[in-house]
């Protein structure tokens, strides 16, 4: 080929990489998507909402028996949100991402289903006494980790002097007040807890305490066990790349097997990915680059579904759980120190505006409360009682405090007042936040400060380690609550912030560096140590309910729409809603986008 | 030459110097507390675990000890522990991640090369006519796109809609071998190629032009050799030496340069582990990837700075 005919051919090549890219889809563009999304879901308004049902206007993908023949073998890549520090669940801090691996390599004592309850997992019973101090386990038998240890009830107990020494197995134990753990049989544990705990089956649900690993090899290498962790899990570490590529393998001495009788898992091998960029994540999906990624952002799920929609050949699976964005108010700090600054700055937060900004409209449901409108904690009343948008009434109630010659702040009357509203620099919630600015400001009573912050910076400065935890915030972008026990979320949320509350309160011992907004109230904290004391569910929801009901009159915090996480997979990836537990009974489906591995199968 | 090499070792050091004092103090002054990342939610319940892991971490003495600390253990070759990733050396984070950092900057410049020669040899060989000015364009483009944006062009075209190369991450040469390995390297060294192929190109186009109306092109014409021999064998090489030098500066830049081509594609080098270090607070491989970074850099100039003095004797005797 002389050299003029080979300048055409890469001229043409060139011309065709051009035209393809224009013209091209994924080669399976014309082929039919499956929808698991919004339109498919079939809820009856009329009707009150039952655990595990749709509400109305809910988004999500509907979690149900998924048909179709299982097969084994093969191997999927996941593109994940960010890399996990570490797979160690009494040292490492967890979130989403890590929990999509710790999951494949550690079984769990108890996991949730799909109505919110804790079922047993590892354990086959679990049963407390009377007033929820001293709880009793008994593990099933013939499960082994794996480097070959026998799961005993040892085993659990050689894990709580690792889990009290462990950055976050000290605080998990604390939490749930754990002050022993011991095998009172070959496969019988009893946990000793300082005080009443009947959510306790929620905390050994999940990572650092609930989370099974082998003490002896975690002893042995702790450093190590960061990246060659040993679980009793359906898949095992086969190598760990940091910020490039974890992979596990099948467990072929797994214990689990499905409501058919078939082994578990099926997979024989997944790839764990960490992609940072939002993007990036999805465009690796719609490549083929992986096969399956997550996001915890709407505007992601937006550009998926509009990918979806346009042709490509993949499925979102959805899940709108309880977890609700938005922010929360210093309230030891003037003038978020009176309600009615708090109560008139929520009033014109226009919840609909603040979703679109984040790309959420039609995705994200506003939030009332610290519970979706689809889980059994929801409630009607808070939601009615919730301070909503209303202008004109926020700007009044505002008003009111300007023209205090009291108010908090020292300002004169007639003053506006000053607002420091801070997020960290997402793209989206800078959007998000400039139109509460515009909407703050338009009352013509409020300065706005807009400030950002890295994640960290933004947590110290809320958690205010440095001034004994009164923080240095004002207006605070945040999120609230949990897919998990409510417990786990408002306890520590609500009990006093610093040691001069405790005291005030004569409850010196009890201080939560976890109530960021600083709202304490002795009723709401008293309900809170309360649902604790019972596990009847209508004793528990009732104390639930009084306590947003208090939150929607303080209003300490405000908020923006419940977060809507997804999965973006190749249509032939099943199995990621729709797993089981091991009496049968179908799991809750994928809070926080974390999916349980075990049951996931290759279609044909 | 003897004092020149150490004029230049004295200034590495003041700069070494400087530069990991800034850093650690701009790392210090965030307000990010690296015991509060390694902590998490259940962790920062318990006040005293959070004093007591500052405590562990040396976080709670003065600063200036601190800095002294970590700079005498780093001139004995100990750049510590990643604080987050705990049993981690910093030295070995490095050594793992260097080398794909090293294998994107060297592809870069080589792409950059590739590219930034023919297009300008062409500018200038065909100077004002419409080759030159189609490439001026093309150049000034290269030039006024970032280089994430080109990475999402790039992303777009050749991994979602032509599906010929991986959108993101990294095949390690030891493990999947060199093909795969370059499948992953291609997209994000030609993202930050283009860049440095608009720079070079430039120069290349002006200084041909210069040398183009030398006497010796001249004498070579009327020898009735043909443009192409004059172009690439008696033109190219003079109009070279600035090139070389900028590469070699342009070099230890793209060595610091890559965190969002890295965090873009999410590709296990330098600068991917830099974010990471920083949304962390690791400050310890904050530090010893910024110091490897500026050592790099630094010495890489005034390699390029003794280069200079050993072709320019004018230099040398300045």
């Amino acid at each position: 080929m002389n050299k003029r005919s080979l300048s055409k051919l890469l001229a043409l090549l060139f011309a065709f990489a051009l035209v393809a890219a224009a013209c091209g889809g994924s080669s399976d563009a014309d082929g039919e998507t499956t929808d698991t999304t919004a339109g498919e879901t079939e809820t009856d308004t009329d009707e009150p909402i039952a655990a595990g049902e749709e509400a109305e206007g809910d988004v999500d993908t509907e979690v149900e028996e998924i048909e179709g023949e299982r097969s084994y073998g093969g191997s999927i890549a996941v593109g994940l949100e960010a890399e996990a520090v570490g797979l160690r669940p009494w040292e490492d801090t967890c979130s989403s991402p890590c929990y999509n691996m710790m999951i494949t390599v550690f079984d769990k004592l108890t996991d949730q289903a799909l109505d919110g309850t804790y079922q047993p997992y590892l354990f086959e019973t679990l049963e407390a006494n009377e007033d929820f101090t001293e709880w009793v386990g008994v593990l099933r038998s013939g499960v082994t980790f794996h480097n070959g240890v026998e799961l005993t009830a040892q085993s659990i107990a050689d894990m709580f002097p690792i889990q009290q020494e462990g950055a976050a197995g000290a605080g998990g134990l604390s939490a749930a007040n754990i002050i022993d753990v011991q095998a009172t049989g070959d496969l019988e544990v009893t946990y000793t807890l300082s005080q009443s705990n009947s959510a306790l089956p929620a905390t050994l649900a999940r990572a650092p305490v609930g989370m099974v690993f082998e003490a002896g090899a975690a002893a042995a290498d702790p450093d190590g066990s960061a990246n060659e962790p040993v679980g009793t899990g359906p898949f095992m570490i086969e190598s760990r790349d940091l910020d490039n590529e974890t992979i596990v393998v099948r467990n072929d001495n797994y214990w689990g097997v499905d409501p058919e009788g078939n082994q578990l898992p099926f997979l024989d091998q997944i790839s764990f990915r960490p992609i940072p960029d939002e993007g990036t994540r999805l465009d690796a999906l719609l490549s083929g680059t992986v096969d399956v990624f997550q996001t915890l952002r709407q505007g992601t799920i937006r550009d998926g579904r509009a990918a979806r929609d346009g042709g490509e050949d993949i499925v979102m699976v959805e899940f709108q759980g309880n977890n609700v964005g938005g922010g929360m108010f210093n309230v030891l700090v003037p003038p978020f120190d009176d309600v009615r600054v708090r109560r008139g700055l929520t009033q014109m937060n226009s919840q609909e505006n603040v979703i679109e900004a984040l790309g959420g409209t039609g995705i994200s449901l506003p939030g009332t409360q610290w519970f979706s409108p689809d889980s059994p904690w929801y409630s009607e009343k808070v939601a009615a009682a919730w301070p909503s948008f209303d202008f004109e009434a926020g700007s009044a109630t505002l008003q009111e405090y300007i023209d205090d010659p009291e108010r908090s702040d020292g300002k004169a009357p007639g003053e506006s007042i000053e607002v420091e509203l801070s997020c960290p620099p997402d793209p989206s919630l800078i959007a998000a936040m400039q139109v509460l600015e515009q909407t703050w400001t338009a009352s013509g009573v409020v300065d706005v400060n807009l400030t950002n912050y890295d994640q960290q910076t933004h947590i110290n400065y809320a958690l205010g380690a440095e001034n004994g935890f009164v923080g240095e915030h004002g207006a605070h972008c945040w999120r609230f609550s949990s897919d998990s026990d409510p417990a786990s979320d408002i306890n520590p949320g609500f009990a006093p912030p610093t040691a001069e509350i405790a005291e005030a309160a004569g409850i010196p011992d009890v201080v939560s560096p976890l109530n960021f907004a600083n709202y304490f109230d002795g009723e709401v904290f008293g309900a809170a140590v309360a649902a604790l004391q019972t596990d009847d569910f209508d004793e528990r929801y009732a104390l639930y309910e009084s306590i947003m009901l208090k939150i929607a009159e303080d209003v300490p915090i405000w908020y923006s729409g419940h977060t809507a996480t997804a999965f973006g997979t190749n249509p032939a990836v099943m199995g990621l809603t729709g797993w089981h537990l091991p009496s049968g009974d179908i799991g809750i489906g994928i809070p926080a986008v974390e999916g349980r591995w075990h049951e996931v199968w290759l279609s044909n | 030459m003897a004092k020149i090499i150490a004029a230049r070792l004295l200034r590495l050091l003041a700069t070494l110097f400087a530069v990991t004092f800034i850093s650690f103090m701009m790392t210090k002054a965030l307000p990010g507390d690296p015991a509060v990342a390694i902590l998490g939610q259940d962790g920062i319940q318990n006040e005293e675990l959070l004093l007591e892991l500052r405590a562990e971490l040396g976080l709670d003495e003065p600063i200036p000890v601190q800095y002294v600390t970590w700079l005498g253990n780093a001139v004995r070759g100990d750049l510590g522990e990643s604080y987050i990733n705990r049993g981690q050396s910093v030295a070995g984070t490095i050594g793992q991640r260097f080398p794909v950092t090293l294998q994107l900057a060297l592809m870069a410049i080589i792409i950059a090369l590739l590219l930034a020669i023919p297009i300008g040899v062409i500018g200038a060989y065909r100077q004002g006519k419409w080759q030159d000015q189609a490439s001026s364009a093309g150049v000034q483009v290269a030039l006024s796109v970032p280089n994430f944006v080109t990475g999402i062009f790039l992303i777009w075209l050749f991994a979602v809609k032509l599906e010929w190369l991986p959108a993101s991450n990294w095949n390690r040469i030891s493990d999947k071998g060199v093909i795969a390995n370059l499948k992953t390297a291609i997209l994000p060294a030609t993202a930050l190629a283009l860049t440095q192929m608009a720079i070079f190109s430039r120069l290349v186009r002006s200084d041909m032009i210069a040398t183009l109306q030398e006497n010796f092109i001249l004498s070579a014409r009327a020898k009735g050799l043909s443009d192409r021999f004059i172009l690439f064998r008696h033109a190219l090489r003079p109009s070279s030496l600035s090139v070389a030098t900028l590469v070699g500066i342009n070099f230890g830049a793209l060595l610091g340069g890559t965190v969002i081509i890295e965090t873009l594609f999410a590709i296990p080098g330098l600068g991917f582990r830099l974010i990471n270090a920083i949304s962390q607070r690791d400050i310890l491989v904050i530090q010893g990837i910024t110091v490897f970074i500026a050592t790099g850099y630094v010495i890489i100039n005034t390699v390029v700075d003794l280069f200079y003095s050993v072709l320019d004797p004018r230099i040398r005797r300045s």
